[in-house]
């Protein structure tokens, strides 16, 4: 499946969204003080989980202020048509964001998947779906087991009781320690509130970074399995931003996002 | 596995840096600590820089032996350097290295001819380290600076120097070194207080170096446990860090018998008016350990080596019996002992005792 870029638009004030159409969350980090802890579990209110469980259809966010630009970006992201409900801040935040949108370079890219998951549409596979985005564990949503991973899961089998899902951070990590973490994809490193998504081709790869803090992240560090020789970045509300420290050794690349604002895409090529 | 300790995370360092050789801690004095005590140097908080300067002079002498104070320092310093002091301000303003100290060192390095500008007072945080007034001490162009501007941020840590482990799942498993070590400094003074920690058990020269310099470090602790017990000498002994850190300097001046690293409550403050000088961070960690176990002794509190349960409560900075986490005073043998970096053994250490 070819990733599409699909602009998001701006559901005008009185107008219904289309019957059918997705309500989603507004994206955002809900702090939550872990209170056997001295440290804080961000927790992200992402959607990307339900773009990719409802391909095709139409989504739709209600969302205020600075959050119309991260739905847009999302939806963006995602490959998905979304409706944006926003207020006058929103609105104008959705502008710029889509101003942005517009100058990312068409590409013609598969998205990439490090395991399957065999949906049937429960909330309790929604919970796991979630919880793998939000860890930025990269799954391709299946009908039936694709030989082609290593990894398959399929919720109500030996190897992946339901009882084990009605935790699902635990069912995630067991998830994330049968890929190995030197085998994923991508990974993410100086953030717990960057979710990512990966596209890639014979020549070229496209990473999405979605920022859902509201605050700027600096020196995120992302790692891509594949060896790349250079890769430009496009940064949303930042002109001329460059990608650093590059570093290719071995089986995978590496760089950092110097700043992180909302939104950025990152396009690698050999 | 390393030697002698279950249940060890995996860790993976990743350093392109080679070791030095002669300079990588323990450094040319393994064992051996000089050990300064004044009697004026602290009344009623207020620190005393005469006697602090003395301090300084007899601690640098006796560890090295050399007659004159500038031929001691030119012994590690060269005006070619770049020198990183590496500050404790974790309890500041309450507890830190104090300015006068730094000051002292400062002056000591231009003494040998090390350029202000290329002397850098730093810490992590920039809130913490500008609590002190720092800039007071010393004279203009020595730079004052933190590594994590803004917090949070990982500008200021080399992406190509780390340590990669997973405690509790986390998915950031990376903590970095910082550039100025990897890209800046040719040497580094650490100048770490003399405190109690909840979790380590102790915070001396091995934990200032390590969860000082690394990112994402808070990461090791969770509920009572934490992994203080093999992360801190696992990054203590990364390269560049280990071959530049080329001197210690404990500033137990102050000290903290309980609640630390952070000290909110002063009653588990005390003035030990010493300081503690030497190349090996395990042997002088290794003296901290009985100074603070017997200030606890003699105030009641459990050993640091008490890992009961059924002391573990959130509240313990507030309550010197309880404990928050199971404390890791462990973590100072254990670098030793899988890292060789310094002397633990108590009978091997040789304490020259100094009074001014």
């Amino acid at each position: 499946m070819l990733a599409a870029l699909l602009l998001p638009s701006l559901l005008t004030a009185g107008t219904e969204p289309p019957a059918g159409a997705v309500k989603l969350n507004e994206p955002r980090v809900q702090y939550r003080a872990d209170e056997a802890s001295a440290t804080r579990s961000p927790w992200i209110d992402a959607n990307g989980w339900r773009m990719a469980r409802d391909a095709g259809k139409t989504f739709v966010y209600h969302v205020k202020g600075e959050a119309a630009a991260l739905a847009a970006a999302e939806s963006f992201t995602y490959g998905a048509g979304a409706l944006i409900s926003a207020d006058a801040p929103g609105a104008e935040a959705f502008g710029r964001m889509l101003q942005f949108l517009k100058t990312v370079p068409e590409v013609d890219l598969t998205p990439v998947a490090d395991f399957g998951v065999v949906d049937d549409g429960s909330a309790l596979d929604g919970e796991l779906l979630n919880l793998l985005t939000r860890m930025n564990l990269l799954y391709k949503i299946e009908k039936n087991a694709d030989r082609s991973f290593q990894v398959n899961v399929r919720l109500g089998t030996k190897e992946y009781p339901k009882e084990d899902a009605r935790n699902p951070s635990v069912l995630a990590h067991k998830i994330r320690a049968q890929i190995g973490d030197e085998n994923r994809s991508l990974r993410i490193y100086g953030s717990e509130v960057v979710v990512g998504r990966l596209l890639s081709g014979p020549d070229q790869a496209r990473v999405f970074l979605l920022n859902y803090s509201g605050r700027p992240v600096l020196g995120l560090r992302v790692r891509v399995r594949g060896a790349y020789s250079k890769g430009e970045l496009h940064a949303a509300g930042l002109a001329d931003a460059r990608v650093a420290d590059w570093n290719q050794d071995g089986p995978a690349t590496e760089f950092t996002v110097p700043e992180l604002r909302a939104f950025a895409v990152i396009d690698l090529g050999r | 596995m390393l030697a002698g300790f279950e249940e060890i995370p995996s860790y993976k360092v990743v350093s392109h840096y080679p070791a030095a050789k002669n300079s990588e801690m323990p450094g040319p004095y393994r064992g051996i600590v000089a050990r300064v005590h004044s009697k004026s140097v602290i009344h009623h908080e207020r620190v005393d820089q005469a006697s602090v300067d003395k301090m300084l002079s007899a601690g640098i002498k006796t560890l090295t032996g050399a007659k004159a104070e500038k031929e001691a320092w030119a012994s590690f310093f060269s005006p070619s350097d770049v020198v990183g002091i590496k500050v404790n301000c974790s309890g500041a303003p309450r507890i830190c290295a104090s300015p006068e100290v730094v000051g002292g060192i400062v002056r000591n390095l231009l003494s040998v001819g090390v350029q202000p500008a290329n002397i850098y007072i730093y810490e992590r945080f920039l809130d913490q380290l500008t609590s002190v007034r720092y800039k007071r001490f010393v004279p203009e162009g020595v730079q004052i600076v933190a590594i994590e501007t803004p917090r949070a941020s990982l500008l200021g840590y080399d992406p190509k120097t780390y340590v990669d482990v997973s405690f509790f799942g986390e998915d950031d498993t990376r903590s970095n070194l910082a550039r100025l070590v990897t890209e800046r400094f040719t040497k580094i003074i650490n100048v770490p207080n003399a405190k109690e920690h909840q979790a380590a058990g102790v915070t001396g020269c091995l934990k200032n170096l390590a969860y000082g310099d690394f990112s994402n470090v808070a990461r090791s602790h969770m509920r009572e446990q934490t992994n203080t017990l093999s992360f801190i000498g696992t990054l203590a002994a990364v390269e560049p860090l280990r071959s530049k850190c080329v001197l210690n300097i404990m500033d137990g001046i102050r000290a903290v018998w309980h609640g630390g690293p952070f000290s909110e409550n002063k009653k588990y403050r005390f003035h030990p008016k010493t300081m503690m000088v030497g190349t090996d961070p395990v042997a002088i960690d290794r003296l901290l350990l009985d100074l603070i176990e017997e200030k606890r002794k003699a105030e009641g509190a459990p050993s640091l080596w008490d890992r009961s349960m059924d002391k573990i409560d959130r509240r313990a900075h507030l309550d010197f019996h309880k404990n928050t986490f199971i404390r890791e005073p462990g973590h100072i043998e254990y670098a030793a002992t899988n890292f060789g970096l310094g002397e633990y053994d108590r009978n091997r250490i040789k304490v020259t005792a100094v009074e001014v």
